[in-house]
């Protein structure tokens, strides 16, 4: 099922702009770091999916995951970790902590575009 | 026989005439469907229809190679296309953002992050001339966590990475390392072919070990648009700067 709206938490404009471009055809929201993006699961009901940046001021990535992870209303929401940080260690720990997903930057827009469309296509594709 | 009995036999109908004349029509209708066969027959001949089957499947398998033949090419560029999209997209996204605001300071942050998310650099330098000096001002020093090597440890750079030099010299882009120098990539950053500073990469993240073909597209981008949004973003600040002092003086001389 196509997400309903994307949201998109990196503290970079550009990457801002990048998903912009990239994702023309989803409802965007975007948060410069965890608590906005807390904010804004709040504001936005319908959000189902969330491109979520690890390195970010006052709350990164992994500690927006787990506040997401331990509210029952966020609990299967769908989080693509996209970040700078590629050990596998890294891969690894957000994988842990509950994403759907992680991709290394830099990537190439089809790699987001493919995991988003196996997200769509449920578990068992 | 009289005549007038003449022209009533004439006008008797004959038994059985109207059953010639639809007897005339279906063998006229049975010729025409045989020339239909007989058609039909010649073409499947000329066709094959009388071909051995394995020629008939030899022709089948060689169409069918040649339609894979054609996807697997047609799969191949679409590959091409995607990947010549998303370097467009960097290019346009790191252009957009470049020129998006008139505060250096995010200016400068733009350049960072193009070197970091775009190019997946893990520690830069970039390199600003000095107004009134001839050594350049360190403008960003990205990813030195346990201090700045030397050349790059004063409060400017005064020389010394053999390829950076040159490269501020000349204003040619140069890739390394070289014998000589530990940058990966010294970017010259111009201003109506001014040299005004260099972005020095020299290193990048582990699960990005070289630098591809398309990120030669962004050095070269970089070269040529972020010095200039660099220097109108100053150039706009200086000019704000002096607008707002010269208000100021404007209402104290009002009294305001």
């Amino acid at each position: 099922m196509q997400p309903r709206k994307v949201l998109v938490v990196d503290d970079s404009k550009l990457m801002h702009k990048m998903y912009e471009v990239m994702l023309r055809q989803y409802p965007l929201v975007y948060a410069l770091d965890g608590r906005q993006a807390l904010d804004r699961l709040q504001e936005h009901a319908d959000i189902d999916l969330v491109l979520l940046d690890i390195n970010m001021p006052n709350m990164n990535g992994l500690e927006f995951l787990a506040q997401v992870r331990n509210d029952g209303a966020h609990r299967d929401l769908a989080v693509i970790i996209i970040s700078t940080e590629g050990r596998e260690e890294d891969t690894q720990r957000g994988l842990e902590a509950g994403a759907s997903a992680y991709i290394k930057k830099p990537f190439h827009s089809e790699d987001i575009l493919e995991k988003i469309s196996q997200l769509e296509k449920g578990p068992s594709a | 026989m009289t005549e007038r009995s003449t022209t009533e036999a004439a006008a008797r109908p004959i038994p059985g005439l109207d059953l010639v004349a639809e007897l005339r029509s279906t063998l006229d209708r049975v010729g025409e469907l045989a020339r239909i066969v007989e058609l039909n027959l010649r073409e499947a001949v000329e066709h094959g229809g009388n071909g051995s089957a394995d020629e008939r499947v030899q022709e089948l398998e060689s169409r069918l190679s040649t339609a894979e033949s054609d996807v697997k090419e047609l799969a191949s560029r679409l590959v091409d296309s995607e990947h010549q999209g998303g370097r467009l997209m960097n290019l346009y996204v790191a252009t957009y953002q470049l020129h998006a605001t008139l505060d250096p300071a995010e200016v400068q942050a733009t350049i960072a992050e193009i070197a970091i998310n775009l190019l997946g650099a893990e520690q830069f330098i970039l390199l600003l001339r000095k107004d009134d000096a001839a050594d350049y001002e360190i403008a960003l020093l990205e990813g030195m966590y346990d201090g700045a090597l030397p050349p790059y440890d004063g409060e400017s750079y005064t020389g010394g990475d053999a390829m950076v030099d040159v490269t501020l010299r000349d204003g040619v882009l140069r890739l390394g390392p070289t014998p000589d120098s530990q940058a990966l990539a010294a970017v010259p950053l111009r201003v109506q072919n001014e040299i005004v500073g260099a972005l020095v990469l020299l290193k990048l993240l582990d699960h990005k070990p070289i630098l591809r073909a398309e990120d030669r597209d962004l050095l070269d981008l970089l070269s040529a648009h972020a010095a200039s949004a660099m220097f109108a973003a100053r150039l706009f600040a200086t000019k704000d700067r002096k607008l707002r002092t010269l208000e100021s003086l404007v209402k104290l001389a009002r009294g305001e």
